[in-house]
Order: structure tokens, then sequence, then C-alpha cells
């Protein structure tokens, strides 16, 4: 009874999980940027939810589409101001986006504790849980469940149907087919940062109702991140949901047997040990 | 090189005799910047020479902090010989670790070396002959003039060790392997080989920093051996120096301590923040650094 419940709660988590990782994905699929304060947009947009909650009593679904908006302005200008200037001089051009982003991160962490202080937040409603079986569904990790995969639902169909979506796929597959087709590649990349930043702020808000968290934190989202989309292959998107349970799973169960000390470290040995044994993922292509 | 030592040789007597002259705040703050000038060098060997860029680097330089802490405690060395030590021990473990980690490459081995410090930190948290998050407290062994004077030693190898790097061939098959791993493979090159010896020549020189450094807390905690803040500030530092140059960690590192600690003083609360923008900001203004961009000046109006 306890491994089920254990799976429960993995598969749940992992529902949220796959939402932020889908969001990297894009970013990573398009531009080959690994935007390693992917976590820290997660987090700021978590704790302000947390913030707003205990101002206002506000159910912070209302908010998706406030830090979802503002997640998409803030990657459309750190893309068109910063990444975008980027002369990739030092080393190549990936060490140089890699370590923006790395400054970036710091400088979010840093905003977030000078804006929200450092203490650990989260929305306490639907503190209930559903009971079936004898296994039980805490309804606050149900709800976001459901709503992280609504909007990779809708986010899917968007990059299947519109014609940005159609755009955004081309040019992760082959810039220069997407170029001799006459997409604007440049403008396209500027809406794949914001679209993924604003899929990592939404699925910060569903995070807050499931975590304690506070703006340092970033760096575990980050990492939870990366690794999902390294288990499930770097810009697989059916890849990345499936990563995402299994990163759940793992931290379900590790949480459980490892003591709680030492599955602090268990999402950095879970991405180390992914990277080494799963070079190509499990389904998916690997051009890093 | 006669050159180099018109200039270097007044520096470091003048370093030399400081401790004498200075008081406490600035011979403090003198140590400081040689510290962060000798992590700067630590990283610049695997990152800027071999082109990993790491961002846990700091994992030696708390391993070395732990190992020198616990040999006094234990078995009560002199706290040089348990420095000495300790950063031998570091550069031991980092030649298993870099066996793995460096079958990583670019934002794999990034992200990794920042998952393998904090698993570190765990790790060391988790045992009980450290203290665990409270930390070891050190029997006094050592004084502010001491352990500047092992700092220094440290961080003056460590140039001397960059300036032998640049000019020799050891040098030039890590540059090889940083422009093109396969290349350089395919040209004779043992990469796997080349790569452990710059990484552990880069976990040498911060586990023997941080053999000193817990002399300066007088005691050590998880989270000031292994902060990611001093991570970020060695990078910072490197690049706003130049990544990959002899002189550039030391530009880098004794301007950046300075506007540092000037920062730290006034405003902790938003420093991280500013140190991370100063970061984003350096990369599109200055991507190169300073010491490239005043070389090709110079050459320029030659």
């Amino acid at each position: 009874m306890v491994i089920a419940q254990l799976v429960v709660n993995g598969v749940l988590l992992g529902g949220v999980l796959a939402l932020s990782a889908l969001g990297f994905n894009i970013i990573f699929g398009v531009m080959r940027v690994v935007n390693l304060a992917h976590g820290d947009f997660v987090v700021l947009s978590a704790v302000f939810c947390a913030v707003v909650f205990a101002q206002t009593n506000l159910n912070p679904l209302i908010l998706l589409p406030l830090t979802g908006g503002a997640g998409f302005v803030l990657g459309a200008l750190v893309h068109r101001y910063l990444l975008h200037r980027l002369p990739g001089e030092i080393a190549s051009a990936e060490a140089s986006s890699l370590t923006l982003t790395f400054g970036l991160s710091f400088l979010l962490a840093g905003a977030g504790l000078a804006l929200f202080g450092g203490n650990y937040r989260s929305v306490p409603f639907l503190t209930g849980a559903y009971q079936l079986d004898g296994l039980s569904f805490p309804q606050a990790r149900l709800l976001a469940f459901v709503a992280a995969l609504a909007l990779a639902v809708v986010l899917g169909l968007f990059l299947r149907f519109t014609a940005i979506g159609r755009a955004i796929r081309a040019t992760s597959q082959n810039v220069e087919g997407a170029l001799a087709c006459g997409i604007d590649t440049d403008r396209v990349r500027t809406i794949s940062f914001a679209l993924g930043t604003a899929v990592a702020t939404a699925s910060g808000t569903l995070m807050s109702f499931i975590y304690n968290l506070n703006p340092q934190m970033g760096v575990l989202f980050t990492i939870n991140a990366f690794a999902i989309v390294v288990i499930g292959g770097l810009g697989s998107y059916t890849g990345a949901v499936i990563g995402a349970i299994i990163l759940g799973l793992a931290q379900s169960f590790s949480s459980y047997f490892a003591g709680a000390t030492l599955s602090e470290a268990a999402p950095y040995i879970l991405f180390i040990l992914i990277s080494l044994l799963l070079p190509s993922g499990l389904l998916g292509r690997r051009t890093a | 090189m006669r050159r180099i030592l018109i200039i270097a040789i007044p520096i470091v007597a003048f370093l030399a005799v400081a401790p004498n002259r200075l008081n406490g705040y600035y011979l403090n703050l003198l140590y400081i910047t040689v510290l962060y000038v000798g992590l700067a060098y630590g990283w610049n060997i695997i990152s800027g020479y071999a082109g990993y860029f790491s961002f846990g680097q700091i994992a030696f330089f708390g391993i070395g902090a732990y190992a020198t802490g616990l040999i006094v405690v234990n078995l009560q060395w002199h706290w040089i010989l348990a420095a000495l030590a300790g950063g031998l021990i570091a550069c031991a473990l980092s030649v298993p670790m870099g066996y793995v980690m460096l079958r990583l490459r670019g934002p794999f081995f990034a992200m990794g070396m920042f998952g393998l410090a904090q698993t570190s930190r765990v790790v060391i948290t988790a045992i009980p002959a450290t203290g665990g998050g409270s930390g070891l407290f050190l029997p006094p062994g050592s004084d502010l003039r001491s352990i500047y004077y092992w700092t220094l030693a440290v961080t003056l190898g460590a140039i001397a060790l960059t300036m032998w790097i640049d000019r020799s061939a050891f040098g030039l098959r890590l540059q090889a392997l940083r422009e093109d791993e396969q290349v350089a493979g395919t040209l004779g090159i043992d990469v796997t080989l080349e790569k452990i010896y710059a990484f552990a020549l880069s976990a040498l020189i911060p586990g023997l920093l941080g053999g000193g450094y817990i002399w300066f807390l007088t005691y050590i905690e998880p989270d000031a051996a292994f902060s990611p803040r001093l991570d970020l500030q060695s990078v910072v530092m490197a690049i706003l120096g130049g990544v990959g140059t002899v002189w550039g960690p030391l530009v880098g590192g004794v301007l950046m301590t300075q506007i540092a600690e000037a920062l730290w003083a006034r405003f902790p609360q938003i420093y991280l923040m500013i140190f991370g923008g100063l970061l984003v900001a350096l990369l599109i203004v200055l991507p190169r650094g300073i010491v490239p961009a005043l070389t090709s000046r110079i050459r320029r109006s030659v």
C-alpha cells in the first residue's frame, strides 16, 4: 500500500514538473540555450502567488494569466536585450549563454530575496484529500496536476496547429530550412524564450500549492527540469512528459527511503546519473 | 619575461612585507583579495584553458577545508601540514570524480559540477564527525598573518603554474581539446588524461586555499565551505579579467574583490542580485575580458 501511495504521489508531482520542463524544453529546442535561470522564474512566481494569497486570500488560479503574462514579457525582454546581444566570444557561444543565464539566476534569486524576503512560503488552500481504495489524493496536488496537464495540452495544441507554433517547431528542427521558408527566426527565438518563461512562471503558480518555497530555491527546479528533459531526450516533448513522471516517482521514492538530509541531494545525483547513463534520452536526439 | 619580473618583483615584495605595515581591516581585505584571485586561477585552468565551464569547483574548496579541519581536530597536526594534506586530499578525490564528470560536456558538465558541489555539501553534513549543519570548531592554532602568507604562497604558485601552462605543450594540448576535442583526439592527444590533469590542478588550488580559509573563519560549516557565492565570484572574476589568459584572473580578481567588498558592506541584501547583474552586463559589454581587450588595443596602436 505504501508503494501504491508513493506511486500516486510521484505521478501527481510528475505532472507539475512536466509543465515546468516543457518550458525549459522549448527554449532548448529552439535556441540550444540551457536556461539556468529557469527555476528562478518558477520560484519567483510561486513566492509571488503565496504573498498575494497571504494578503488577499485570492485563489492563485486566478493569478495564472497574470504570472504567465508577466513571464512572457520578462522572457521577451531577457532575450531581446540580453541573450540576443551576446557576442558569443568566450570559449564558445554555448558557454557564454550558459554563463549569462547563470548570472541571471543569481540576479532573479537576489531580486526575489529583496522583494519578498527569505521566508519559506506556500499557498495553504485545499488542504483536504480524497480517499479512494485506501489511497489518498491530496486536493492541492490533484488540482495542480490537472491544471498542469490542461496547460500542457493547450501548449501542445498551440505548437501543433498555429502558425507561430509551426514556426517554432520548424526553427528547432532546422534553422537554415526555416530561414529558407521565410520564417523570421530571430523573432521566433524571442517568442520561444518568452513562451518558455511564461510556461515556467505558470508552473510556478501551480508549484505554490504543493511546495514550501523561498526565493533561493530556484536552482532545484532548474536541475529538475534539466534532468527531465535529459531523460526524455533534449527537444522531445513526449519524452519530457515521460521523464517528468519518472523523476516524480524517483523523488517520491527516494524521499521515503533515504533520510530527509540525504534526499536533499537526490535531484543532483539523479541529474548526474541521468546525464551519464542516458546521453541521448529515452526517446529523442541530443545535439547539444 | 624580464618585463614581467620588473613589474612582479616590487609587487611581490610589497605583498610580503604588507602584514607588518597594515592594520586589521586592510590586512583582511588583502587576504580576501589574494584568496579570490587564487580561486579564479584555479577555475581558469579547467574552464579557461580546457574549456570545461564548471559551476562547482567550490566542491574542492569545501573538501580541502573539511579535510584540514578534521585532521587538526582528530590528529592534532600543525595547521600548515593539515592544510597541505587537505589540498592533496581534494586533489586526490578529484581524479575519480573527474574521470566520471569529464564524460559530460558543456551545460551537462557545468550543471553536473554544481550538483556535485551540492552533493558533497549534503554528504559532509550527514557525516557525524563533521559536526553536521552546526559545523566544526577549531582549536586556536593560527593567526591572520600566517593564513595570509599561506594563501599568498598558494596564489603565487597558481600564477606560476598558469604561466607555465600557457607556454607548455600541456597548455597547447588543453587548448587544442578546448577548440575541438575530437580533432585533438585524432592528433594523438590522450584527451581523457589531459582533462583529468587539468581538473586535478583546478581542484588542488581551491583545496589548498580552503585549508587556510577555515583558520580565517576559526570554524567551518557546510554553507560557508560550499558557498555558491564563492563559485559565482570566481567565475565573474575570471570572465572580467579574461578567460583562458595568464593575467585575466589577477586583474579581474583584484578589481572585483574591491567592488565586492564595498557592495557587501553597503548592500548585503541585494549583493547577490548586483553580482548576478554584473556578470550579465559583463558578458554583453566586455565578453572577452579586460586583458585581451587591452592587449589587442596595444598591439593595434604599435
